[in-house]
């Protein structure tokens, strides 16, 4: 069997519906069924899958989870196409195929000592949540500094990870915002889009800061936008970012920007690096 | 050590008859298409059928990516039937084509990702490569510094002067099936092959433009817009280019099992690029067109040693249905980098 393009078999062992009625996000918990194959399945926070129903066809998702958690990976999902739309009617028990995985990874190491912010807009949150959860994770979290959250969505029908939320705000020196596009009855929390809130809700002077982000990619360019005007060193705003990979090996030609491919160049690039590439994603 | 062979071309089957022992044949033959008279790459049985003339219509890559390969059988991981063990020898390969193959190892080959199916099938594979005598449609190798007279890296490279062909063989193994043919004079090929390159001189383009093309700048070049203005977006281009590699995978159905499969693929449409959300990044004809052309000259060079994705073969301004032509591009951008260049010194 050819080491990269076929995949391998994977057990959906559990699915969380994440949102309400609005947008159809589903959260599924993923276990290589090959006991071999599983140890030697190493991921990193930012780096991706090729996902494949089979006789349906094959899609790239980002990791979700931690690689602290080793046993299984959950990719979260949003209901857009072909491929999508039958992962969605899958059950706990069917497999899939895992190809990957593929890309790049966010520079867990070298941020080690320093302070983070986290920006995500709806299903951007999904591959900050690997890192996230990486961060917070005991084993790790007196490696890092400060963690600051501001986690937006189009309205709590479309929060995805509730169930995550307790945990994020109970962590050490940690503190998570949230925010709506428009206020609503019984919310308690900030109202608007994130570019406008992060000077008032978030504390950006502190010296030593990386932020991260993750969203729909109008709102990629104005948190960095405003990121930059507020004097933010470009090489300390990261992003990752999505194109329609399908080989994940940097040959089959969708991906590219520029001579960069995202799937295996990126998908995490700063905003120093996005600068010198040609404008197309 | 070198030897130089020559055989009269009704000499051409015996040479071939004993190669067919070990290996299986794959030369240039005429098809007709109705009026239309096509020469392509066909695994030959009747050597008399072989047709050096002229360039092939399309490129020898099919044997090295097949239009189509099946890669396995997808959810039990059963063996993939890989390409045989039997050697194949492509026979009368062009400077352009040899050129082209090379410039699909480093992607095929990298560390990273070997292409077991692209590995095999070039180990299992053997070229003799052929001089042209004339310059052919469309072409430009030499503009490009591609030698149309020689490569160094084919075993065997044969010249036809139109009675007799000429072997150049520099592999020691393969003298054995050339014991039998009296040695030619390195002299008398020498003149031939300098008149040739005269003619191949008087007929040269200049191409000028740095390569790789600075990204950026040519990325926004304001000229995409009229060099794209006619693409109809057929992607022809890319099924006749000895170089382009995109490609998409497909499902097959047999019983219960589903077969992978790999398709060429092309950057010129639409659909290549398009995500399941509706976004695409390449959404304009514009912008696939100044995909293809920029992979080609910036974005591959860079990746790879500065050596651009093209052998300049001409096939793709052969069969343009629009009459779009790369000499045309290269010129324009040639003359849009130049100038940008000189307002940035004299800026």
């Amino acid at each position: 069997m050819d080491k990269y393009l076929l995949p391998h078999k994977g057990e959906i062992v559990k699915i969380t519906q994440e949102t309400g009625s609005n947008l159809n996000i589903k959260t599924f918990r993923v276990r290589l069924i090959e006991e071999e194959v599983r140890k030697k399945f190493k991921f990193l926070p930012g780096q991706f899958v090729e996902l494949t129903v089979f006789g349906v066809g094959e899609a790239p998702f980002g990791f979700a989870s931690s690689p602290t958690q080793e046993e299984y990976f959950d990719i979260s999902i949003k209901e857009t196409g072909l491929v999508t739309e039958a992962i969605h009617n899958m059950e706990e028990g069917d497999q899939i195929g895992v190809r990957g995985p593929f890309g790049n990874n966010f520079p867990y190491e070298e941020i080690k000592g320093k302070n983070l912010v986290f920006l995500a807009g709806g299903i951007g949150l999904a591959p900050l949540r690997s890192l996230i959860n990486f961060v917070l994770d005991e084993k790790n979290r007196d490696q890092y500094g400060r963690v600051q959250m501001l986690l937006a969505f189009r309205s709590p029908e479309d929060m995805l990870y509730k169930y995550d939320f307790s945990n994020w705000e109970n962590s050490p020196n940690t503190t998570v915002k949230y925010t709506i596009d428009e206020e609503c009855e019984g919310w308690v929390h900030c109202v608007g889009y994130p570019h406008e809130l992060l000077n008032e809700e978030l504390d950006l002077k502190e010296p030593d800061t990386v932020f991260f982000t993750c969203g729909p990619p109008i709102m990629i360019r104005f948190i960095t936008e405003e990121l930059r005007n507020s004097g933010i060193d470009p090489a300390n705003i990261i992003t990752t970012l999505e194109m329609k990979m399908s080989c994940g090996l940097g040959k089959c030609g969708r991906c590219n920007i520029g001579r960069h491919y995202v799937c295996k160049d990126g998908p995490v690039f700063d905003l120093k690096q996005m600068e010198q590439m040609p404008a197309e994603f | 050590m070198a030897v130089l062979k020559v055989l009269q071309k009704e000499e051409l089957g015996k040479l071939l008859e004993e190669l067919k022992r070990e290996f299986q044949i794959v030369a240039p033959v005429i098809r007709k298409y109705g009026k239309k008279e096509r020469v392509e790459y066909h695994q030959v049985e009747d050597f008399s059928e072989i047709h050096l003339n002229r360039q092939p219509d399309t490129p020898p890559k099919k044997y090295f990516l097949p239009q189509n390969e099946r890669l396995g059988e997808e959810k039990s991981g059963e063996p993939v039937v890989e390409p045989g063990d039997r050697k194949t020898l492509i026979f009368g390969v062009r400077s352009c084509d040899l050129k082209a193959i090379d410039i699909l190892k480093p992607v095929f080959l990298d560390d990273d990702f070997t292409d077991t199916f692209f590995q095999k099938r070039l180990e299992n594979t053997v070229m003799f490569g052929l001089g042209c005598s004339e310059r052919q449609d469309n072409c430009f190798c030499d503009s490009l510094g591609i030698n149309p007279l020689e490569d160094e890296d084919v075993p065997v490279y044969m010249y036809d002067d139109g009675e007799k062909i000429w072997f150049h063989v520099t592999d020691s193994e393969l003298e054995k099936f050339f014991a039998d043919f009296p040695d030619g004079d390195p002299e008398e090929l020498e003149k031939m092959k300098k008149v040739w390159q005269e003619e191949f001189e008087k007929s040269a383009i200049e191409i000028g433009v740095p390569i790789p093309f600075p990204e950026l700048v040519a990325f926004n070049a304001p000229f995409w817009k009229e060099v794209a203005a006619n693409c109809l977006g057929c992607g022809i281009c890319t099924y006749y280019c000895p170089t382009c590699f995109c490609f998409g995978f497909f499902w097959e159905k047999r019983e219960e099992e589903i077969d992978k499969w790999r398709t060429w693929d092309s950057c010129m449409f639409p659909l290549f690029t398009k995500h399941g959300s509706g976004h695409n990044p390449r959404e304009t004809q514009e912008q696939r067109t100044r995909q293809r052309i920029m992979h080609k000259f910036s974005y591959h060079p860079n990746n790879f040693d500065g050596v651009p994705a093209c052998s300049a073969c001409g096939r793709c301004i052969s069969h343009c249905p629009v009459n779009i032509d790369l000499r045309v591009i290269l010129k324009t951008a040639e003359k849009y980098l130049k100038d940008e260049e000189g307002v940035k010194s004299s800026g």
